[in-house]
């Protein structure tokens, strides 16, 4: 079904190369290939492949963004898409008050590449082979006796992009990312616990199966759904936790990740004049990468962003001080700072937004053995669930499972508790950090406007929050 | 287009298929942005896609495809069936027969000028909004918002003879931000608004009550202790609170999943005598009216909850076949997506009171513009903060407040559902009153 690359790439340079009136111009060839495959209770609830191709053509004229895009990339539909993004912006050239000034300089990317060294191709599975693990799973989540609902879910996107914008970038990326999760519900009279599983990486299957197979997922989840159906519930109070690595990357990308996003900071946020001020502990280097940085297959790795700016990494709190926002070239050109490499478009119809990647804290030099060993009281805050973060990073998330020390040891399993906070003043009283590193919030969609797919992650990290709050 | 979903039936036909259904949608759309007081982008698209269902030993596989060359829908069929085969046996997979009587197109939903609709227009459009919002009062902030025109048509064919098309058009804005006041920052408030013909838009009244509403939420006191009250929710708060708690219960799929609170309650009370909750895709004032659903069966008007009394769940034919009763019409989702269950146009009955006079009975309470927190929709409990929300005692506002936590469940707040107004505000595809209920707990932080 994938078109062929350099055919697409010569009709797109030849587009950019005919339009002299704009400022800018931008055009993204996407092809996505996106299977889906869920099972709930022994039945099939939804199977589908939905393939996506076209091109989003973004210009930038006299000041004002237009956009328009085409499932037809014939070279006369690409001009006439071209052709309406150029109208588009200047309609609003009448009406707009403060003009774009202009994109930041950065080096433009060139060249071919692929978001995962895994030589093992997505593509070369079959729709039975991603049958066959969603079944299975489900059925084994099902094996254990407490647990009387559950699903499995296995989804990949695989992408084909061809990028060319009128500064010199042209760019081809294969990505793929598949994730698979599953869901244990267990039941008891009147109690019910839910417990989620899962993994979602950019690689192959190989490396969606790497640290578990899919079987191991569910016996997982419905273990813990069984054994919390027992546990008793924390009582709520502000105290010691240590957040395990899917909740510092929950706690890095919803609640400090969105306030330093610089369209968000525009807005006015809450950290708009903090830069270079401290705002958290010395142990908390705080990044958001478009690698998969000291770990592999991280779910966010994009390598370049669809603006043709290398992805790298960029420390957004280094040892406690605020050091950067993330940028796109637009929104770099205000700050006069560079562009991060953080815009992101979902699809070839969505225009690019300044999003995260992967988004982590740094490891440190902490067993987590010494952490529990070296807490009077405290609690060990596991599994990353929904939650909530407001501007001023005031948030609210989720945890499935709580484990209670008491004199330097696990006394207890407890239910799911929320945990609240601001998370300025949770990182300012990080006192220790583990030494292990984990992306774990790879099944995540982030959404602003239209979805992105984003991980986060980190070590164990200790610190004061308040724990409380019932969470079936 | 039908010559298209006839091609991919037959396509699917051939390939094995029992069973064949096509689904196609072109859509064009022309979207001005907001953002931080001023315009952002305009954005001018037309995208055509198509879903192919096949059904192959009770088996079912889908394939969707944003390409309608004749080549690529022959590669989907193929795909479709490759997924078939790959899928378990269940009965239930059947496609609507064509009914006898002939179907009704349900007329208001197209308007012919909005062919000539411009991205220009939308953008001046989107100015007018922003505008009247700003011009309202000088404290108004306006953090984002959109002007979106869309002319989109959709056709449906099976091969039990199904064959439908249908062309409509809407146009939909929306607007949030808030009032800001020398170091004081209102609550966000939110708004939409939304039409099917050219000469129904009206930013401005939208514009008005998104810019009163932050206004009115200046000047916040906070209120001394925790109290049990009245709670009278605007449309957007039913909304963001209400709706999809019932939706959710009245859906078979589920029914069917045990996980329904109004499991074998037809026919019983499970609100108070002042709700009555109805799907209809037929009510061209919901910005989601059409003549049929996602698989072709007819749409209409159900009475889902009448005077508080349980009448009916909402079916597709999958649901319907499992428990043995007809579609209602409520098989949902685009062409990206097999059907689901869902609702339609989302109303809830007007009553006689008018908002003054939902508000002169409180003794004690408060009006809540919307609700940011967690609803969960299996078993209605809900948690979360007031925004936009104003202290009423003794029959009159008093003024706004200062983030009040409420808490409760939706399933026993209908049941002491004391008030509903006459007054109804359209939001995209709900069409919901301002509702009152006593008994409501409310904290102060």
């Amino acid at each position: 079904m994938m078109r062929n690359g350099a055919q697409v790439a010569d009709n797109l340079r030849l587009l950019i190369s005919s339009s002299k009136s704009a400022t800018y111009v931008e055009a993204r060839y996407q092809s996505r290939v996106a299977s889906e495959v869920n099972f709930i209770n022994g039945e099939l609830e939804r199977i589908r492949v939905v393939e996506n191709a076209g091109c989003g053509i973004r210009v930038l004229v006299d000041g004002c963004w237009g956009f328009s895009s085409t499932s037809n990339i014939s070279n006369d539909a690409l001009k006439d898409s071209l052709d309406q993004a150029i109208a588009a912006a200047r309609t609003l050239a009448r009406t707009k008050k403060n003009k774009v000034k202009g994109l930041t300089e950065s080096k433009m990317i060139r060249g071919t590449f692929s978001t995962s060294a895994s030589s093992d191709n997505l593509s070369d599975i079959n729709i039975e082979q991603k049958v066959q693990v969603a079944k299975e799973a489900e059925k084994e989540a099902r094996s254990n006796k407490a647990v009387k609902t559950a699903s499995c879910t296995y989804r990949d996107m695989l992408d084909h992009k061809v990028i060319i914008n009128s500064d010199g970038a042209d760019i081809e990326i294969h990505d793929s990312k598949p994730e698979f999760s599953v869901t244990a519900i267990a039941r008891k009279a009147s109690q019910s616990v839910t417990a989620h599983e899962g993994v979602g990486v950019t690689g192959g299957w190989d490396d969606l199966f790497k640290k578990n197979n899919h079987v191991e997922y569910a016996r997982i989840a419905s273990a813990r759904a069984a054994k919390l159906l027992d546990a008793r519930h924390v009582s709520g109070k502000k105290t010691t936790v240590i957040l395990d690595p899917a909740m510092v990357g929950l706690l890095s990308h919803e609640a400090i990740g969105h306030t330093v996003e610089a369209d968000f900071v525009l807005s006015g946020s809450v950290v708009k004049d903090k830069i270079g001020t401290k705002v958290a502990s010395d142990l908390v280097t705080l990044v958001d990468s478009g690698r998969s940085e000291i770990a592999t297959n991280a779910g966010g790795t994009i390598i370049v962003d669809d603006e043709g700016v290398v992805a790298g990494r960029t420390a957004i709190i280094e040892k406690g001080m605020l050091k950067s926002f993330l940028h796109n070239r637009e929104s770099a050109m205000i700050f006069g700072a560079a562009s991060t490499g953080n815009a992101r478009a979902f699809q070839y119809s969505d225009e690019p937004l300044i999003r995260m990647r992967n988004t982590y804290i740094e490891p440190g030099v902490d067993k987590l053995n010494d952490m529990i060993r070296e807490t009077k009281h405290g609690y060990i805050i596991k599994g990353a669930r929904n939650g909530q973060a407001d501007a001023n990073g005031e948030f609210m998330f989720g945890a499935e499972e709580v484990h209670w020390i008491e004199n330097g040891e696990v006394k207890e399993l407890l239910r799911g508790a929320s945990i609240s906070g601001n998370a300025f003043e949770v990182l300012q009283s990080v006192d220790m950090v583990g030494n292990e590193f984990q992306y774990d919030i790879g099944t995540g969609y982030c959404g602003k406007y239209q979805p992105a797919k984003v991980d986060g992650g980190g070590p164990y990290i200790r610190c004061t929050a308040i724990i409380g709050g019932v969470q079936e | 287009m039908l010559d298209l979903l006839h091609y991919a039936i037959k396509q699917a036909e051939i390939f094995g298929a029992s069973d064949a259904e096509a689904y196609a949608a072109t859509n064009n759309e022309s979207e001005v942005f907001i953002e931080n007081n001023d315009l952002k982008q305009a954005k001018s698209q037309s995208i055509s896609s198509i879903g192919i269902r096949v059904v192959l030993d009770g088996s079912i596989g889908f394939y969707s495809i944003n390409d309608l060359a004749k080549s690529r829908i022959r590669d989907g069929a193929a795909m479709a069936i490759k997924i078939a085969r790959a899928s378990p046996r269940d009965r239930h997979n059947v496609l609507p027969n064509r009914s006898r009587s002939k179907s009704k197109s349900i007329r208001g939903i197209y308007d012919r000028n909005s062919e000539s609709f411009q991205t220009s227009d939308a953008a001046k459009r989107a100015a007018e909004l922003l505008k009247a919002a700003k011009s309202y009062d000088s404290r108004v902030s306006v953090d984002s918002g959109n002007f979106s025109a869309q002319v989109a048509t959709h056709a449906l064919a099976n091969s039990n003879g199904i064959e439908l098309k249908e062309r409509a058009s809407v146009f939909s804005w929306s607007i949030m931000g808030m009032a800001i006041e020398n170091t004081e920052i209102s609550s966000f408030d939110y708004q939409v608004g939304g039409s099917h013909y050219v000469k129904d838009i009206d930013v401005s009244s939208t514009a008005s009550e998104f810019a009163e509403t932050v206004v009115k939420s200046l000047g916040t006191q906070k209120i001394e202790d925790s109290f049990k009250g009245e709670m009278l929710l605007t449309p957007m708060a039913a909304n963001e609170m209400i709706e999809e708690v019932i939706a959710y219960a009245i859906n078979s799929d589920a029914l069917q999943k045990k996980s329904s609170q109004f499991a074998g309650k037809i026919g019983k009370q499970v609100a108070s005598d002042l709700l009555t909750v109805e799907d209809d895709a037929t009510n061209v004032d919901g910005l989601n009216a059409s003549s049929f659903d996602r698989e072709g069966v007819s749409h209409r008007r159900n009475v889902v909850i009448e005077k508080g009394i349980l009448k009916k769940f909402l079916y597709n034919t999958y649901t319907a076949s499992k428990d043995g009763v007809r579609s209602t019409g409520n098989a949902g989702g685009s062409t990206s997506s097999p059907p689901m269950v869902s609702t339609t146009n989302f109303l809830i009955k007007p009553m006689r009171s008018s908002i003054d006079t939902l508000i002169s009975e409180i003794d004690k309470g408060i009006l809540i513009s919307r609700f940011s927190g967690n609803v969960n929709p299996v078993n209605g409990d809900f948690s979360g903060v007031v925004k936009g929300g104003r202290l009423i005692m003794h029959g009159t506002i008093q003024h706004a407040v200062k983030e009040v936590m409420v808490a409760g469940n939706v399933f026993e707040a209908l049941r002491r559902l004391n008030g509903v107004s006459r007054e109804r505000k359209v939001i995209y595809d709900s069409i919901l009153p301002y509702m009152r209920f006593d008994g409501i707990s409310f904290t102060t932080g």
